[in-house]
């Protein structure tokens, strides 16, 4: 209990400018004996414009509380803000327009659609949501990941990294107020999942993207700007400006 | 192994439930069947047996070569009563003698039986009120009749004879007709022996019936009769005479047996397809499940033997379910009919040993055999296939073996139609052209795959356009795995073809039957004897003449005689009349002088002749006359005799027989109704003579054609339904398959009832495309079939009709996607995200 009142003053400090913030969220799966405490009270913000990585050792939570922030999952208790809307109210109906106005997903695996091609697929949250997308837009984000010449291509024709490439690029079409990104890498080689990390941090700092990535690799999350750890349910320890060394140091002192 | 598949089994009971109910309903529906005609023919059975018990020995006609005759000599009755050891004999009369109704006219369509009831033991009828005639002024009506007509016991009926006097009865009392069917149908008057010979003018007997003397068996006193009457008459026991009438009747419902179990197979067929899919799925979807088990060390053969087994035990489980909906159906048809009010005997409703095992033997070798290529498939997953992460999705080729194969079934189904469609009208035309038809279904069903995507681009190019992303979305998916969606859809296409063949062929029956009525000559009014037996008197012709309502008057004649040695034809004439003139196929009806003839062309083909011939005629009062052929016509649409003579001939050939048949046209400008009246008043004074009126011939056809359009239509209706149980499933499976996909949608901002939208939309394209091809397939064919049927077809597609089928398809579609839609909106994202 004393680390999380630590961690709650560290979180007051600038949040004035917060894309994302959870206060006393907490996540209960089962009833009863069989009860999983997923998440025991977490407060975090996280900042517009800023590249935030979540760590934690397996069944900290770091998932749950990533499927928590972006509303795909109910809480148990406390309250999310997305900017100004609070999740935490919201039907599913509301919640659904929420995620396609305002938040970009990038998952570890199976994050493209297998019938629609690259381009259909960067598209496709525009489609759904029926606006139309700015072509300078599309453009700067095709050119910027690269994929200028796979447009045309159906996923099973594309590499593991064109592949989360095209969903970086899916994430990033729509403008949203928030990209939560799942183990982006985690499927990847270490050459293409460098590339795919360096363009999220390159849309947060060319573009002003903010990004939620959840990790469990020292490399991957020394690309952002933060570094939040979870354990047992429970925020404990953060980092800036991480390097690998830092956050395994991090990681280790945890699992101790 | 085993235990290894039965777990399977029973971790996903609800698949197996799905996959069983298209068993289930085609096992059923073949059980029902079976269920439903053994009761009707046990219950026939028993009411032949009760009959049978009261007479021990009935002497039938002898049968002389081959050729029955009619009757029992009326002789041989005062022989059987001299016989030793035969308490009673009594004489069987059949015939007709026509009961007049309450309006003066003869009742009902045909005129009434008239049979003789016997007194005594060997009475076979079962009075039900008043009592058996037993003077010459007595009679007694069948139940049916009375109450139809309005008479009660106490009432005075009048009945012609078979010169059509009339003569008065006392009606004494009712009887219940039993399992004869004939009489129930014509209804039917009884009479003491001797006034039922006198007012049917039968000389002799059906059969007569024999009752034995206390102590002499039946068989020893059919040997005795037999022996009285030597060669002169056939003698059976009675029981053994109801087994033959039993069996004789057994024989009909075989007909309607065999006519559901068609229907039955074409279900079982649908089933067999919807199977198939089903497991070819399965196994697609469980392809990591076998490569773990290849892995830890189990052989093709027993991967191979897992999924037979499933099959068999889904095959067991749906065939017992199948027995139960067939003992239900059966019973339900049964209790149906009962309402309705036709008189079928039932017996108790029971599974016969035979039903159950065909119906076990059926449902799970077709499970079984429509298992067997996905089994084959799922030996050929390798082991390595377990460690990969992501399951690859089918891709699909058009293979050149495909193309070559449907490529010949095709060449070979069209040739045979064209082939079918070229010949003469016939039987053997039909067959060609059902050939035709089989193989270019197979064509179609090997080329599904082929044809699925361009027709679902076609199908989804408006709901594509009207429902945004999801339509699109749907179409892309109705085209990911054409092999499956093209199984699925073929399921739908054999219902689909079937009915819209059926009512391709109705429509342009309907409409070939009413032009050739109309070009023929449209016939008004068309006056004929009751049942079309005897004949109407000269006069009523006259009378119909000199009635200012009426244009034209024509009264046909006709008489049976040989003609050479080719057996007896229908020779007759026709009364001139101003504004008629037959067609004539080739020579001309001008020519029809004395001493010359018209035949319709099956008589030119059966005598072998042609214009210009001459054929040998053999007459009642003119001997043998040689008649010159002068011209033909087509027989099947004409009302004139096959073989006309000029009106004078007639006369002189047979003597002045009464007409047949009158035809009678309004004048133009006159009323419906005035002319209605008119033909009826001239035909009052003579009670057989019945008017019809071509609208109402034509509408009886109507009619009996929709009867038949609705009775097959309801018994495709099954095959339809376990189609769409096929959809249901291929859906479920699918929506399974996707579980990750629809998630990642859901995430990306779809809402639930867009997710819904989406596989409705899919259903709807699978649907409808199923029906597009089913409503080709059967429009080609129902033409081809028409003109194998008859010539001068005028060929109708019921568009209406067909609109609805695709409609309905695609409605039926969407309502097979309710279900798995529901389920694939309800799932948790980050569950659905995380498994797989």
């Amino acid at each position: 209990m004393t680390i999380t009142g630590e961690v709650g003053a560290w979180n007051a400090r600038g949040n004035a400018a917060s894309a994302v913030v959870a206060r006393g969220l907490t996540k209960v799966y089962g009833q009863g004996d069989a009860a999983v405490h997923a998440l025991r009270g977490v407060d975090v913000s996280f900042e517009t414009s800023a590249f935030t990585a979540i760590m934690g050792p397996s069944g900290s939570g770091k998932s749950t509380l990533m499927h928590c922030l972006a509303g795909l999952d109910a809480v148990s208790g406390g309250k999310v803000h997305i900017g100004d809307v609070e999740l935490t109210g919201l039907n599913d109906k509301q919640l659904t327009l929420l995620r396609r106005e305002r938040i970009g997903f990038i998952f570890q695996a199976f994050n493209l659609l297998p019938t629609l091609t690259a381009e259909q697929n960067i598209r496709l949250p525009l489609e759904i949501s029926g606006r139309k997308a700015d072509q300078d837009l599309f453009d700067r984000v095709v050119e910027t990941v690269g994929l200028r010449d796979r447009l045309g291509h159906k996923p099973t024709e594309l590499s593991g990294g064109q592949q989360q490439r095209v969903a970086v690029a899916r994430a990033l079409i729509s403008k949203p107020q928030v990209i939560f990104a799942d183990e982006p890498t985690g499927n990847l080689d270490s050459r293409s999942g460098a590339e795919v990390l360096s363009f999220l941090r390159t849309s947060v700092r060319e573009l002003g993207q903010t990004i939620v990535m959840v990790t469990h690799d020292p490399v991957a999350a020394s690309y952002a700007d933060r570094v939040i750890f979870l354990r047992d349910g429970l925020l404990v320890s953060e980092l800036m400006r991480p390097s690998p060394q830092s956050v395994l140091d991090t990681l280790m002192k945890l699992e101790a | 192994m085993l235990k290894t598949t039965l777990a399977g089994l029973r971790a996903h009971k609800l698949r197996l439930l799905l996959t069983s109910l298209a068993i289930t309903l085609g096992v059923g529906f073949i059980a029902g069947t079976f269920v439903l005609t053994d009761t009707i023919e046990a219950g026939f059975r028993q009411k032949f047996a009760a009959a049978a018990d009261k007479i021990d020995v009935v002497v039938l006609p002898a049968e002389d070569g081959g050729r029955e005759r009619q009757a029992v000599g009326a002789d041989l009755l005062e022989k059987v009563r001299g016989v030793e050891g035969v308490a009673d004999a009594q004489g069987v009369v059949r015939g007709t003698a026509a009961l007049i109704g309450k309006d003066g006219k003869a009742a009902g369509d045909y005129p009434t039986s008239a049979i003789s009831i016997p007194e005594g033991r060997l009475n076979r009828t079962e009075i039900t009120g008043g009592a058996a005639p037993r003077s010459a002024a007595e009679a007694v009506l069948d139940e049916n009749t009375a109450k139809t007509r309005g008479f009660a016991v106490g009432d005075r009926i009048t009945v012609l004879d078979s010169k059509n006097v009339k003569h008065e009865f006392t009606l004494v009392g009712l009887f219940d007709v039993g399992v004869d069917q004939a009489l129930a149908y014509s209804g039917a008057v009884g009479f003491t022996t001797g006034t039922a010979m006198k007012m049917s003018g039968e000389k002799d007997f059906r059969k007569i019936d024999v009752a034995a003397a206390e102590g002499v068996t039946a068989e020893t006193l059919r040997a005795s009769v037999a022996t009285a009457l030597g060669t002169g008459a056939q003698v059976e026991t009675g029981a053994k005479h109801a087994e033959e009438l039993a069996a004789a009747n057994g024989a009909d419902t075989k007909i309607l047996t065999l006519g559901l179990l068609l229907f039955g197979l074409v279900a079982m067929f649908v089933a067999a397809l919807v199977i198939y899919n089903t497991f070819n799925i399965l196994v697609a979807q469980r392809t990591r499940e076998m490569a773990l088990l290849r892995c830890i060390g189990a052989t093709r053969r027993q991967v191979f033997g897992s999924i037979v087994l499933e099959s068999a035990v889904v095959g067991l489980i749906s065939s017992v379910l199948g027995l139960l909906t067939g003992l239900g159906l059966g019973a339900g048809a049964l209790a149906v009919i009962g309402r309705t009010g036709l008189d079928v005997p039932t017996g108790a409703v029971a599974l016969a040993p035979r039903t159950v095992a065909v119906g076990m033997v059926l449902g799970i070798v077709v499970t079984v055999a429509a298992a067997l290529l996905p089994a084959r498939a799922a030996t050929r997953v390798a082991p390595i296939a377990a460690l990969r992460s992501q399951v690859e999705e089918q891709t699909f080729r058009t293979g050149v073996v495909r193309v070559a194969f449907a490529g010949l079934f095709l060449l070979a189904g069209v040739g045979a139609t064209v082939l079918g469609v070229t010949q003469d009208p016939g039987e053997a035309a039909l067959f060609t052209v059902m050939g035709g038809g089989a193989l270019t279904f197979l064509a179609v069903l090997i080329l599904g795959p082929v044809l699925v995507k361009p027709l679902s681009a076609l199908v989804g190019w408006l709901p594509g356009r009207l429902f945004g992303v999801p339509g699109r979305l749907a179409v892309d998916n109705s085209q990911r795995n054409p092999k499956r969606s093209a199984t699925t859809t073929v399921a739908l296409t054999i219902g689909v073809t079937l009915m819209t063949l059926i009512s391709v062929l109705t429509a342009t029956l309907r409409v070939t039957y009413n032009a050739k009525l109309d070009e023929q000559f449209p016939v008004d009014y068309l006056v004929a004897s009751q049942g079309d037996q005897g004949t109407l008197p000269r006069a009523l012709a006259e009378d119909l003449r000199a009635r200012p309502e009426l244009a034209s008057v024509v009264a046909l004649r006709a008489a049976s005689a040989k003609i050479g040695k080719h057996g007896e034809f229908e020779v007759g004439t026709f009364t001139a009349a101003a504004d008629f003139t037959p067609k004539a196929a080739t020579g001309s009806f001008g020519d029809l002088k004395p001493g010359t003839a018209a035949l319709a062309d099956y008589v030119v083909k059966d005598l072998k002749v042609e214009v210009g011939d001459t054929i040998a005629v053999k007459t009642t009062e003119d001997g043998t006359v040689q008649l010159k052929v002068v011209a033909t016509f087509l027989g099947e649409n004409a009302l004139l005799p096959e073989v006309t003579v000029p009106e004078q001939d007639f006369d002189g050939y047979f003597g002045r027989l009464g007409d047949g048949q009158i035809i009678a046209d309004v004048k133009d400008g006159v009323a419906e109704e005035n002319a209605r009246r008119a033909v009826e008043a001239a035909a009052q004074p003579y009670p057989t003579a019945k008017v019809s009126s071509s609208t109402e011939i034509r509408g009886e056809f109507d009619e009996a054609l929709d009867m038949m359009l609705m009775i097959i239509t309801g018994l495709l209706g099954l095959a339809i339904l376990i189609s769409l149980l096929g959809i249901a499933n291929t859906l479920s499976l699918s929506v399974h398959e996707r579980t990750r996909e629809s998630a990642l949608l859901r995430a990306l901002g779809l809402t639930r009832p867009q997710l819904r939208r989406m596989l409705s939309v899919e259903a709807l394209v699978l649907g409808v495309i199923g029906a597009l091809v089913g409503v080709a397939l059967g429009a080609v064919f129902g033409w081809a079939a028409t003109t194998t049927m008859t010539t001068g077809v005028v060929f109708q597609l019921p568009v209406p009709q067909v609109l609805a089928f695709v409609a309905l398809s695609g409605l039926a579609g969407v309502v097979a996607a309710v279900l798995p839609a529901r389920r694939a909106a309800r799932a948790s994202i980050v569950g659905s995200l995380a498994s797989g």
